[in-house]
Order: structure tokens, then sequence, then C-alpha cells
């Protein structure tokens, strides 16, 4: 989340380009260049499409920086900029695998109770966190995501931003970003949950 | 009692501790007697950290960091 005085900050520096000044780009340019490449590598998993985007978002800023008005928060626009981008990139080469979130609820029976044991590997996961075998589980599952849940998720939980920023970036409701949110941790959470269920009989056999 | 198909409804809005309190309380109470829903809650949570610190870990790679820098210099600092 933005500070106060990070706002004050990126309020100056607006000010300054708007004005002509570089340095005012370059600082701004410091300071979001990482923001902008993750965002972008998150959503299409590739280095080069996610330095194509970065390289089109800085030139963006600089060239619109005059269409910028101070409604919303310089970093909103420049998050909106990012996915446009983002987003063309992805159209390109449309993959288009559909995948169901409907089926990342636990089974119930007719009075909507639970009538299976869940496993709860939420305490167990720390000697794996850093292996690259459960990292690339996780990036998998993420890219499986329809794209209008997976920027919900990575912008909410993975950045960490507010659930009204968000809301204020995809220009969507609170109630839609948090079912869209919902959505995809379900369905993360029952692919992680076979995993470390597989995980475990794995481990438990040697 | 709420059922735990409710109670999972109401998941995201628990940990944006955007729900009116009574309806928090009956959830809570829910918790107490229900550990299936205490295991789907710990690894619903659970799956947001473990995304979040795997994801956030990226960082622009040192030969596309000079791209970009070279990039900004000859497109936009020295037109
Ligand atoms: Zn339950």
């Amino acid at each position: 989340m933005p500070t106060q005085e990070e706002k004050a900050q990126d309020e100056i520096l607006v000010r300054d380009m708007k004005a002509g000044s570089m340095e005012a780009f370059n600082k701004i340019f410091e300071l979001y260049q990482r923001k902008i490449y993750a965002l972008s590598f998150n959503m299409t998993r590739n280095q080069m499409d996610a330095q194509d985007v970065t390289q089109d978002v800085l030139l963006t800023i600089y060239r619109k920086i005059n269409t910028f008005q101070e409604k919303s928060a310089f970093s909103s626009w420049v998050y909106r900029i990012t996915l446009n981008a983002t987003y063309m990139k992805l159209r390109t080469k449309k993959k288009d695998q559909y995948v169901s979130l409907d089926e990342s609820l636990p089974n119930f029976n007719h009075s909507g109770f639970q009538n299976e044991k869940i496993s709860n590997w939420s305490k167990s996961t720390d000697s794996l966190l850093f292996s690259n075998e459960t990292k690339k589980v996780i990036e998998k599952a993420v890219d499986l995501l329809p794209e209008k849940e997976k920027v919900v998720f990575i912008l909410r939980d993975v950045e960490g931003l507010s659930t009204e920023k968000v809301g204020d970036i995809l220009d969507l409701t609170i109630p839609a970003v948090k079912s869209r949110l919902h959505r995809a941790r379900l369905f993360l959470r029952k692919k992680l949950s076979h995993y470390f269920d597989e995980y475990q009989t794995r481990s438990a056999k040697q | 009692m709420i059922c735990c198909k409710e109670c999972i409804e109401l998941l995201c809005d628990y940990f944006e501790g955007t729900l009116d309190p009574e309806t928090a309380s009956s959830l809570e109470d829910h918790f107490k007697d229900c550990p299936p829903c205490v295991s789907f809650l710990e690894t619903y949570r659970q799956t947001s950290d473990l995304c979040r610190k795997t994801l956030t870990a990226v960082e622009i790679p040192e030969p596309v960091q000079e791209k970009l820098r070279e990039f900004v210099k000859t497109h936009i600092l020295n037109r």
C-alpha cells in the first residue's frame, strides 16, 4: 500500500513531469519499474513480454502524463496502463484454455455440511516453501486462472493492494472484487491441496 | 447454526473484517464445532500467503534492467 508520504511524493513528481522535468521522470522510472515489470511478469510469465510491456508503459507515462487527471492516484493510473499493455500482449497469443472454477468447493451433504475429511496442510509447508517444485506448482496454478480472477488475485493477494484500490484500478465494485478474489482463492486452494496431499503421501512412503 | 457451505462463502469477508459482528460470531461458533471448516479456513489463508511469498519475489533480471535503462535513455531522456 502506498503511504501518505509516497502519495505526496508522487504528486510532486507528477507536477514536475508535467512541467517537463526529466529528473522527475527518471525518479518515477526508478520508483515504478519493478511494480510494472512484476505485475506484467506475473500475468504473462514471460520475461520478454514483461520487458516489452514495461517499455510501453514507460513511454506512455512520458507521452500521456498531461492527460493524467488527479482524480485517482497516480499509482492506479500506472497499474491501469500496465494492465492494458499486458492484455494487448496476451491477446496476440491467445491460449484460451477453459478452466472451470466451479469445482473448487468441498463436498457438502444436502443440508450444506461437509462430509469429508479436509486435510490441513497449512502448517507443513515451511520446508517446502522455497523449493523449486512448490514454486512451479504455484505458478502453474495461478497461470490456469481465467484472466478476470487472475488479475484481481495478483493485485490483491500478491501485490497486497487494498480491495478498494483494486476496485479503483479495474473499475469494479467492492463486492465484484471480493467475489473474484474468493473464486481465485478457492481454485488455488484446491490445486495446492492436491499437491500437498500428494507430497505427504510421497514422503510417507519413503 | 450456519452450515459449512455458508461459512465458506463468508470467508473472504471474514478475513477482510467486513462482516457484521453477529455474523462473524456465528461463524466463529461454527468453527468451534467443525474441524473440517477450520482446516478449510487455515488452508484458504495459507494459499494466499504462499502465493504472495512465491510471486512477490519477482525482481527485474539484470539483462532486462540494462535494456530498460538503455530504452529510457534513447527513447525518452535523449530524444
Ligand atoms: Zn463446517
